[in-house]
């Protein structure tokens, strides 16, 4: 017991003194928790080094010994699992159902025109029956033309956009979120994390134009002090396929409004 | 009349028939799945079939490694001992070959049932793989294990090399089956692509090769290697566990306490190659598409990975507590001593080695002109220093390291689920943030690996000079073989989500878009609640398949093991 105690208190000790030090430093509050827990184990870590052996168990009693560890290391994993921080699926979900809407549409719009064809074959086979029997009698069957529904593609999630000028910069910034372009940039303060430029001020150093064509192609353009991110080919060369043409105009479209001077965005160098 | 009659009505159930029959292909023809699996839904029901099958199949495929090495051990030391291990390991693995076939077959069905649109132009795609190459290696795999198992008593003696043989062919074998359904699953997550060329016109001309030699095709391969030797050694400690804790005699208890030790240090082996390996993985993944990057480490799967810090920090923990626990039953261990070079370089790893990674990082060689010098220094230069320091003052020393490590390892920018939506009061503050970047997780992992091999050197030197006393080990030795078993399943668990979610909102990365409402990253707690239920349901079954297959062996058979107990190290 007095091994317990002891290894507790020194536990408890250095949990506290690195509490203080964390806390001195401004770390938030569940950092120095997890500096706590640490220090615990630890005291149990040591515990345990220095514990009295384990006397042999066998038959039944080992059983449900086995079972009790099995129902105490499957609590702790689901538990320990649930207590981090969760990632809101809604979230993402509502994203991948913008991202999809048009697949999705194009989708139905395929299960639609498949029955329809089907409908159309049975149609006429119905029609070369009836012919048939009218043959048979007077001959002159007349074949009423069946008018279906051309049914227009569905237009793309871009294709909402083509009314207004806001809406076609809502569309832009709405990309730059679906994209996850801020994983890599920042721009206004939010995102990056020194991947790629910060962007605040590319409207003052590139075209429009450009600025789809480095989306579209990342190759084209390198910015100055990011060599070696350029040489690996960080930036993803996926999005003229993951978007549609008039999305990733919309989304150089409203990256060209940001000129902001006093955000120094590194200075683009043509590259192909 | 009758007979009319008969005919019509047999007519109509044989044209309903058909209409159903043909309703049923129209629904798999536009893609829509006829089946929503309750409970699970469809998504969730595939991953379930999918990650047992592949814990079953990573369990046959290492175990037969793991099996040859012992044969080839116990045939170099002559040492009976390791005999048995390796028969008894491959009469498991038969019975768990079963359940192999069993969960790949039901997986295949599964699929066809949930995504049949997918499933189907995704078999055209390597139809050359699934319909004459993986079949054929099975087969050939089958004859060759059941030949292993049923030769061992014919081949013995000096045709023993013969069944050695044997065995390695029997792991080329397995090696080609790993090789060769890794590409279809490689290829989900990296699909072939080249410059200028959409990925639809690509795939359009590339080559079955094209396709199978995919950018995580080989690190893949490469981790499930050693993955599956760690994993069939940590499955067979347990193994040994159960037998311990069922023993009646002492003769059985030195035996399986050995068994345990054996098993334990050849999947310590393979896990210490792990990191390296899933590493290249991950680099090649960035490499492929940088977006894969922070989804896996600042975005929808940060937390996944402080799951995986956490369990991996404590399988660390377990294997040298089991170390620690295999020194205590060493007689005259409290008199073995190491150079005092081994604590020193313990305690000046961590800092050092992080300053190293950020100052020259990946693939920077320089970081090896400081870091080599230094690990190989205790090594190298310790008979030159006098100084010396007990055995296990070195190991508690490690352990404070190996807490230490743990901590960086799970230190993360911020506590929140994704980075992006993260405020500054969960940050990090700066002068601190460096604890939570790439070179210091990698110097955390690589200072465990390091603690891990002085203890190896420690228990090494220990044995030659000490006494072990096979089954006489502190019985909480057992359990933590079981908390092995437990997590280093856990983790692959953990690990096959967060590498089938990479895949994002797709089934085929970039190509094959999945249009179901559940193409989206579930939550940990989720996540964590269907893989616990896997791993309890896979250990449940190799623990049948191991009673089943030992005990009644264990009662008939009773080989001499030449090693009385207590018996001294060799």
């Amino acid at each position: 017991m007095g091994n317990i105690f002891k290894k507790l208190g020194a536990g408890l000790l250095v949990g506290g003194v690195l509490v203080g030090i964390a806390h001195s430093q401004e770390l938030p509050g569940t950092f120095q928790l997890l500096f706590f827990i640490v220090s615990l184990i630890g005291a149990m870590v040591f515990m345990l080094l220095d514990a009295r052996p384990l006397s042999t168990m066998s038959g039944e009693k080992s059983l449900f010994v086995v079972i009790a560890f099995w129902i105490l290391m499957v609590t702790v994993c689901v538990a320990g699992a649930s207590l981090l921080p969760q990632f809101n699926p809604a979230d993402e979900k509502e994203k991948i159902d913008k991202l999809l809407k048009s697949q999705r549409a194009a989708s139905q719009q395929g299960k639609a025109e498949e029955l329809i064809a089907r409908a159309k074959a049975l149609d006429e086979q119905v029609k070369a029956l009836e012919e048939r029997l009218k043959g048979l009698g007077s001959g002159q069957a007349t074949v009423a033309s069946l008018t279906l529904p051309a049914g227009d593609k569905p237009s793309s999630t871009a294709g909402a956009s083509s009314g207004g000028g806001g809406d076609f910069m809502k569309v832009g910034e709405e990309q730059w979120q679906l994209q996850e372009c801020y994983n890599c940039h920042k721009l206004r303060g939010e995102g990056g994390k020194k991947r790629g430029p910060e962007l605040d001020n590319v409207g003052s150093l590139l075209t429009v134009e450009e600025i789809q064509q480095k989306i579209y192609d990342p190759k084209s353009f390198m910015a100055e002090g990011y060599e070696k991110e350029y040489q690996k080919g960080i930036m993803p060369n996926k999005f003229k396929d993951l978007m549609e043409p008039k999305e990733m105009q919309a989304l150089a479209a409203w990256l060209g409004t940001f000129k902001n001077t006093s955000v120094n965005t590194p200075k683009p160098i043509k590259k192909s | 009349m009758k007979k009319l009659s008969g005919g019509l009505l047999a007519l109509v159930v044989l044209c309903s028939l058909c209409v159903a029959a043909a309703t049923s292909v129209y629904a798999q023809e536009v893609g829509v799945s006829s089946v929503e699996f309750p409970y699970t839904g469809n998504r969730t029901a595939v991953w379930v079939v999918a990650q047992l099958h592949i814990l079953f199949a990573a369990f046959i495929l290492g175990a037969p490694i793991f099996v040859v090495i012992s044969e080839w051990l116990g045939y170099r030391k002559q040492d009976p001992r390791y005999d048995r291990l390796a028969r008894e390991i491959t009469k498991v693995t038969v019975i768990l070959f079963s359940m192999t076939a069993v969960t790949g077959g039901l997986f295949i069905f599964v699929l066809l049932a949930a995504y049949p649109q997918f499933t189907t132009s995704f078999i055209n795609q390597f139809y050359m793989v699934f319909a004459v190459m993986y079949p054929a290696l099975f087969i050939a795999e089958t004859i060759l294990m059941y030949a292993y198992l049923y030769t061992w008593d014919v081949w013995k003696g000096e045709k023993k090399g013969r069944h050695i043989a044997l065995g390695v062919l029997l792991n080329l074998v397995c090696l080609l089956i790993l090789f060769v359904i890794n590409g279809p699953t490689s290829f989900m997550n990296t699909p072939p692509k080249a410059e200028g060329v959409s990925p639809q016109d690509f795939l359009a001309a590339a080559t079955l090769w094209d396709k199978i030699a995919n950018q995580s095709w080989f690190p893949l391969s490469l981790h499930r290697i050693d993955g599956n030797v760690a994993f069939g050694g940590f499955i067979a400690g347990m193994i040994a566990a159960y037998m311990y804790m069922g023993a009646k005699t002492q003769e059985e208890r030195a035996y399986y306490d050995w068994m345990g030790f054996a098993a334990i240090w050849i999947a310590v082996g393979g896990s210490l190659l792990q990191p390296f390996t899933g590493l290249l993985l991950a680099y090649e993944m960035c490499d492929y598409d940088f977006s894969f990057c922070p989804y896996m480490m600042a975005d929808q799967l940060s937390m996944f990975f402080e799951m995986q810090g956490v369990m991996i920090g404590l399988l660390f923990l377990a294997i040298n507590y089991y170390s620690w626990l295999s020194v205590k039953r060493i007689e005259g261990a409290e008199n073995v001593r190491i150079t005092i070079l081994a604590p020193i370089v313990l305690v000046v790893l961590l800092p050092v080695m992080m300053w190293v990674m950020n100052t020259y990082w990946i693939p920077d060689p320089m970081s090896l002109v400081f870091l080599l010098p230094l690990t190989l220094s205790p090594f190298l230069l310790g008979r030159f220093v006098p100084k010396t320091v007990s055995a296990r003052t070195v190991i508690k020393i490690g352990f404070i390291i190996m807490l230490i490590s743990d901590a960086v390892w799970l230190t993360p920018a911020g506590f929140v689920a994704t980075g992006s939506d993260m405020p500054d009061d969960m940050k990090l503050p700066e002068g601190w943030d460096y604890l939570s970047s790439m070179p210091a997780k990698l110097s955390a992992i690589l200072t465990l690996v390091f603690v891990t091999v002085v203890n190896f050197a420690l228990y090494n030197r220990t044995i030659k000079q000490g006494t072990i006393l096979w089954g006489k080990i502190d019985f909480a030795s057992q359990f933590v073989l079981i908390f092995l078993a437990f997590t280093s399943t856990w983790i692959m668990g953990l690990m096959g989500a967060v590498r089938s979610l990479l895949k994002k909102y797709f089934h085929t990365y970039s190509l094959v878009s999945d249009l179901s409402a559940e193409s989206f990253t579930p939550t940990l707690s989720y996540s964590s609640g269907w893989i616990t239920a896997i791993t309890v349901f896979f250990i449940a079954i190799v623990s049948v398949a191991a009673l089943v297959a030992l005990r009644p062996s264990v009662a008939r058979v009773r080989e001499p093991e030449g090693s009385p107990v207590p018996i001294a190290a060799k």
